[in-house]
């Protein structure tokens, strides 16, 4: 079935991003004047304007900052998901992302509930439709046991 | 800085309305029109006094409408004003601009305008929801509206303090009553209960319908000059006794203070610092209300009440008809219609000077009779905000 969700559009600033998720990476630019981890990306750093920039790869993991639940398709496509999640993530690293939540019922969800990225070879979640494309990256929660 | 020299110095003197609510067959440009012309004459001016024409945010044409910029609208009123301009993306210093070029003397009279055909069109906010082209990558995570937005910041606020439904019912509750004494509301004769309010559908979690503010057909303008040339004019005098404006810009994906303060805090500040008032003094609120969410942060950065003590601030009426504190005496972006900050500043023009009937401030309504209403307009998701403080001279 044709993938038909709208998909990332990278440009010369944001490639970098997209391409590393191909590789199930999440690149993000370090400043390397004064270390500030940015996103989204840009030419120069919006802390101390250096040009001076480096990459890192981020762990992958982080707290869910703040959510939504949608129960209206905005988009023909995101229909048969209803209920879902989008949400922005803060990576321990440092930056703040939008991205989906998967993987669990989205009533159990909290703000500052940790999350881990899950990369997806499209077969069935929504963000990631092949592996030649460049894909969004979703997180699941990490639904902790209690003891 | 403090501009406390520009306090009471500007008016705002006609305030242009149009036909409202779905009226299908009209162009976006019609509204424009209808509502500049119907401005200039409640000022009781001639079309030629106005040397600055601003216009809200362009907005992409729908039902095969022509992109309305400053030049199609100067053609078609027939002007040839000095100063030409509109913004592309809700940042929203027009009031702050028109004060300005006054100030510098480049103006006399600014014509400040937005109109749209987008409920008869069918526009969705943002675009990027129907567009066949997203206009950015969040759409691949099914990120699309205002509404998500908005919300994305809620749940954060219910996160962090005392914030929700029991909240914002309040707000839907307390506007629909004053729509319902406003005969050009488009919920004039829509009643909303407690029940009503909840057994709406959600929209975007935690906003439910009625969370949401209405998308309109029509327009609205006004005009702003000096307070000494208002003197000259038909209208009584309402001045611009505090103006402040903060731009905090970031997206709200980005945000890592989704929760406030908004820029509702600093532009606030420098609005009652110009004013050299405080919020004791202000006799009526007519807040942006895109969200029932926006108007509960917006008084709250202001310093109305604390961190999560809206839900208390707002029972039993307070904003209501009848109420100590009116907020949103047309029934608002919520209940009467959505014309950007034009909805709340024309309201707050017209309570002053005491044209609005059934609803107006005073004996009629129960409420204080008001000589200083406070008014806010919010850009984007709370990256731009405007306040006005206006007063009846």
């Amino acid at each position: 079935m044709a993938y038909e969700k709208p998909l990332p559009k990278p440009n010369a600033d944001t490639r970098p991003f997209w391409e590393g998720c191909q590789k199930s990476q999440l690149r993000f630019q370090k400043c390397r004047h004064c270390d500030h981890i940015r996103w989204p990306p840009s030419v120069i750093c919006p802390k101390c304007h250096s040009s001076d920039t480096g990459w890192i790869v981020a762990s992958g993991k982080g707290m869910i900052y703040s959510y939504v639940v949608y129960h209206v398709a905005f988009h023909p496509a995101f229909e048969n998901d209803l209920p879902y999640v989008t949400a922005v993530v803060n990576l321990t690293e440092g930056p703040y992302i939008l991205t989906n939540i998967v993987g669990c019922d989205p009533s159990v969800l909290k703000c500052d509930m940790p999350v881990e990225v899950v990369w997806d070879d499209g077969s069935q979640n929504s963000a990631c439709p092949s592996s030649n494309q460049s894909t969004a990256p979703p997180f699941q929660a990490r639904l902790e046991k209690r003891k | 800085m403090s501009p406390r020299k520009l306090r009471d110095k500007y008016a705002i003197v006609g305030a242009g309305y149009t036909t409202q609510g779905r009226i299908p067959d009209r162009s976006a440009l019609s509204f424009y029109v209808e509502a500049c012309v119907n401005a200039i004459k409640d000022a009781g001016l001639s079309k030629e006094d106005i040397d600055g024409l601003i216009c809200y945010r362009q907005f992409q044409p729908v039902a095969n409408d022509v992109v309305v910029t400053p030049y199609l609208l100067a053609q078609h009123l027939g002007i040839q004003p000095k100063i030409l301009s509109q913004e592309s993306y809700c940042a929203r210093g027009q009031f702050l601009h028109a004060i300005s070029l006054i100030e510098a003397g480049f103006c006399n009279y600014v014509l400040i305008v937005y109109g749209d055909n987008a409920l008869s069109g069918k526009r969705s906010f943002p675009e990027g929801a129907t567009n066949s082209e997203p206009a950015d990558d969040n759409a691949a995570f099914g990120e699309f509206s205002r509404a998500a937005q908005f919300a994305m910041a809620a749940r954060r606020a219910m996160y962090e303090f005392r914030t929700g439904a029991e909240t914002w019912k309040e707000i839907a509750v307390s506007q629909r009553k004053w729509a319902n004494l406003n005969p050009i509301a488009m919920m004039y004769d829509k009643p909303m209960t407690y029940e009503d309010y909840f057994k709406a559908d959600w929209v975007v979690e935690p906003f439910r319908l009625y969370d949401c503010c209405l998308i309109s057909d029509g327009g609205r303008a006004c005009i702003v000059t000096s307070t000494e040339r208002a003197r000259d004019l038909r209208n009584p005098v309402v001045s611009i006794m505090g103006i402040g404006e903060h731009n905090a810009s970031v997206d709200i994906h980005q945000s890592d203070f989704m929760a406030g303060p908004t820029g509702a805090n600093i532009a606030g500040k420098m609005a009652f610092d110009m004013a050299d008032i405080t919020v004791r003094d202000i006799d009526a609120c007519e807040i942006y209300d895109c969200f029932t969410y926006t108007v509960e942060i917006t008084l709250q950065d202001y310093g109305f009440f604390g961190p999560g003590e809206g839900e208390d601030w707002f029972k039993d009426g307070r904003t209501a008809p009848g109420g100590t504190m009116p907020v949103n005496t047309s029934g608002g972006l919520l209940s009467e219609s959505y014309f950007m900050g034009l909805t709340p500043i024309t309201e707050g023009v017209m309570q002053l000077m005491g044209r609005c009937g059934e609803r107006q401030l005073g004996s009629k309504t129960g409420t204080k009779e008001p000589e200083i209403i406070l008014c806010s307009d919010n850009g984007a998701v709370f990256q731009s905000h405007a306040t006005l403080i206006l007063r009846r001279s």
